[in-house]
């Protein structure tokens, strides 16, 4: 029967992502890098969509909550999964608003002027069936994607407006979007980069041979000279993992330290991050250390490594008054107002799903 | 008379229930008086609402009065900007308010729910003089099975910290209580700083029990975190740009206020805390970084 078919394909492709989550933690899955991630999340929430049974937008919104769920439980330190089912449980509630005929603003956000006109204590359920509502949401789904497409090259559009001839430009460890940024602005203008290697996995190098095939002048430096560097500096680039709902980011560890020597130098600080990074979560205590990989980071001989802890963190916290822009597809803009994107992005509702 | 009798309703009603915000009570005295108004047009419902409002702040000169009052203000010429009628107008005004009274009675549960995940379990707290939102997001921790230590400052003139402290033992939960100058002295052991406002100013800034000020520079200077938590209805119109800002009728008790000449000889009530030393302020309407404040203001007032 076509039906129980078309259920059990889905249910077959959700157990597969989640298994790849559950793998690509350790650095060796087949999903490497968040922008693959996004797209997969995207790809596979547009099936459920397509393909599992709901009625009204409620049910919908409880079947991609559920899967949401479970994705993020499977690989916890990836949250552009979470950001992804936010986004388009945003979608599903602004098509469900735009068909029920209402104007998305006033239903979105609290807010003090909603509590003072609000006429009663609205229940918005969701339960109201619209014929197109599947229609309007796989076409939300496929602008959502084609935004997720074209973020690199937006970020990286924006890089002659930052970067000017003979400047010296640091960046730590390796980011797609800063080598896509980096490259851009070295087909009209002649400038140096200095790589922080970034140990213990070295993806510094990577990245220094990847700009040096584009004809940039690029010198690799060892984490600890990132500070006698500094003075020579003019800016700072660095991608991170996540952006915090306070204006923080979640990156690489070692950035904080970066962090630190820029403020002291007074250098800028600039952080290339695409939109689907943003995070409504806001700085906890608790980053997600990869398992497994210890014994190949630090070489601790054999006879005392069962006396020895070794603790080997993989992420950082930058608190927001050390960084001096956000570049992102939608252009650039100071951390106190991430909040303000966030707004836009998510439903307040959603931050926790 | 009529004013007298509101005021005495607003007495009434904080003595009878001291866990209810002034600015609520205020509210529900300014919403009584909407029911009892004679009034024939909007323009006097306001005339006479601002004289209610200018009485009400003499009783009671807090920061939180003053903003609840204009806040019913702002509430009563939007609506009058839907319904031009009058007695429709009245109808639907004192519906929406019980609506409001009825959210607002929430707001308390909504920041302790949001606040207190930041509260790890083992961790040291520093807080200031007695707030009831702060009792209520330390209830909520504790009630989460979390172990933690409070230190509370004593809050001279009014020994308010010894209040504080008494109440928080009988949650069970260990608490010290330390003086005013003892709190850089205090600062290195703690490992965040939790506070109320009385009032949350247009800048992200807040207006607090006079020694707030100095807890935030000594935390900014230990790099700890400073978190406030305030209802929504606390936001308030002012922009100061230094301590001399702050109107004196909030910095002194009302009784003060009417009875001495010279206020230069008097010890402010409260003091003024810029937004830089704030990390993150919690409200019903969400976790606001300092600078998201402003814009909620700006939704309701323009």
């Amino acid at each position: 029967m076509p039906g129980a078919d078309k259920e059990t394909d889905l249910t077959e492709r959700i157990e597969a992502f989640l298994a790849d989550l559950k793998r690509g933690g350790s650095g060796t899955g087949p999903l490497r890098g968040s922008g693959e991630m996004a797209r997969e999340t995207t790809y596979l929430l547009r099936r459920i969509t397509a393909q599992a049974r709901w009625s009204s937008a409620g049910d919908l919104m409880e079947i991609i909550r559920n899967e949401g769920r479970r994705m993020t439980a499977a690989q916890p330190s990836e949250t552009t999964v979470g950001n992804m089912v936010r986004r388009v449980l945003k979608i599903i509630r602004e098509e469900y608003a735009r068909s029920r005929g209402s104007s998305e603003e006033t239903e979105q956000q609290e807010s003090l002027h909603k509590l003072l006109t609000a006429g009663e204590l609205s229940e918005e359920n969701f339960r109201q069936h619209f014929v197109h509502l599947k229609a309007n949401v796989i076409e939300a789904i496929n602008e959502l994607l084609t935004e997720l497409d074209g973020t690199t090259d937006n970020i990286a559009m924006q890089a002659l407006e930052h970067i000017h001839s003979n400047e010296v430009i640091m960046t730590v460890g390796r980011s797609r979007t800063v080598e896509a940024f980096l490259k851009d602005a070295a087909r009209k203008r002649k400038f140096h980069v200095i790589v922080a290697e970034c140990a213990p996995f070295c993806q510094g190098h990577e990245m220094a041979t990847g700009l040096s095939k584009v004809g940039i002048e690029t010198t690799v430096i060892a984490d600890a000279a990132i500070f006698a560097v500094m003075s020579r500096v003019n800016k700072v680039i660095i991608g991170t993992q996540t952006v915090l709902a306070n204006g923080g980011l979640r990156a690489v560890n070692g950035t904080h330290s970066v962090a630190l020597a820029a403020r002291h130098h007074s250098t800028p600080l600039i952080i290339c991050a695409p939109m689907f990074k943003l995070s409504p979560q806001v700085f906890t205590t608790i980053f997600y250390p990869f398992p497994g990989s210890f014994s190949y980071c630090l070489p601790v001989l054999r006879e005392i490594l069962s006396k020895v802890n070794v603790h080997c963190p993989v992420f950082d916290y930058v608190p927001p008054e050390l960084i001096t822009l956000f570049i992102s597809n939608i252009g650039g803009n100071a951390p106190s107002y991430i909040y303000r994107l966030m707004s836009e992005l998510y439903h307040p509702e959603d931050h926790k799903l | 008379q009529e004013e007298k009798r509101l005021v005495e309703y607003f007495r009434t009603q904080v003595r009878q229930d001291p866990e209810v915000p002034s600015a609520v009570a205020a509210i529900r005295t300014l919403l009584e008086f909407l029911k009892r108004d004679q009034s024939e047009t909007i323009l006097g419902l306001r005339e006479n609402l601002t004289q209610t409002i200018r009485r009400l702040e003499e009783a009671d000169s807090s920061v939180a009065v003053s903003s609840g009052g204009e806040l019913f203000l702002r509430f009563i010429s939007l609506t009058s900007l839907e319904h031009p009628d009058l007695s429709q107008c009245k109808k639907v005004m004192v519906e929406r308010g019980e609506l409001f009274l009825k959210k607002i009675s929430l707001s308390r549960s909504k920041v302790a729910k949001l606040c207190h995940t930041f509260i790890k379990d083992g961790a040291k707290i520093l807080t200031h003089s007695s707030s009831r939102v702060v009792l209520k997001v330390l209830e909520s921790a504790a009630a989460d099975k979390k172990r933690f230590t409070v230190y509370v400052t004593e809050s001279q003139p009014d020994s308010a910290g010894r209040q504080m402290a008494d109440k928080l033992q009988n949650l069970n939960i260990p608490v010290t209580v330390v003086l005013d100058a003892a709190v850089g002295y205090i600062m290195e052991k703690v490992d965040l700083v939790i506070v109320g406002a009385e009032g949350v100013v247009e800048s992200g800034g807040i207006i607090n029990k006079i020694g707030t000020y100095q807890l935030a520079v000594c935390s900014k200077a230990h790099n700890k975190p400073f978190y406030v938590v305030a209802e929504s209805f606390k936001f308030v119109r002012l922009y100061p740009l230094n301590q001399q800002d702050v109107p004196e009728r909030f910095k002194y008790k009302a009784d003060t206020l009417k009875a001495v000449e010279d206020l230069a000889e008097e010890h402010p009530m409260i003091d003024y805390t810029p937004p830089s030393l704030i990390t993150l302020i919690f409200t019903d309407l969400g976790v606001l970084t300092p600078s998201a404040v402003s814009d909620e203001l700006i939704k309701l007032y323009l």
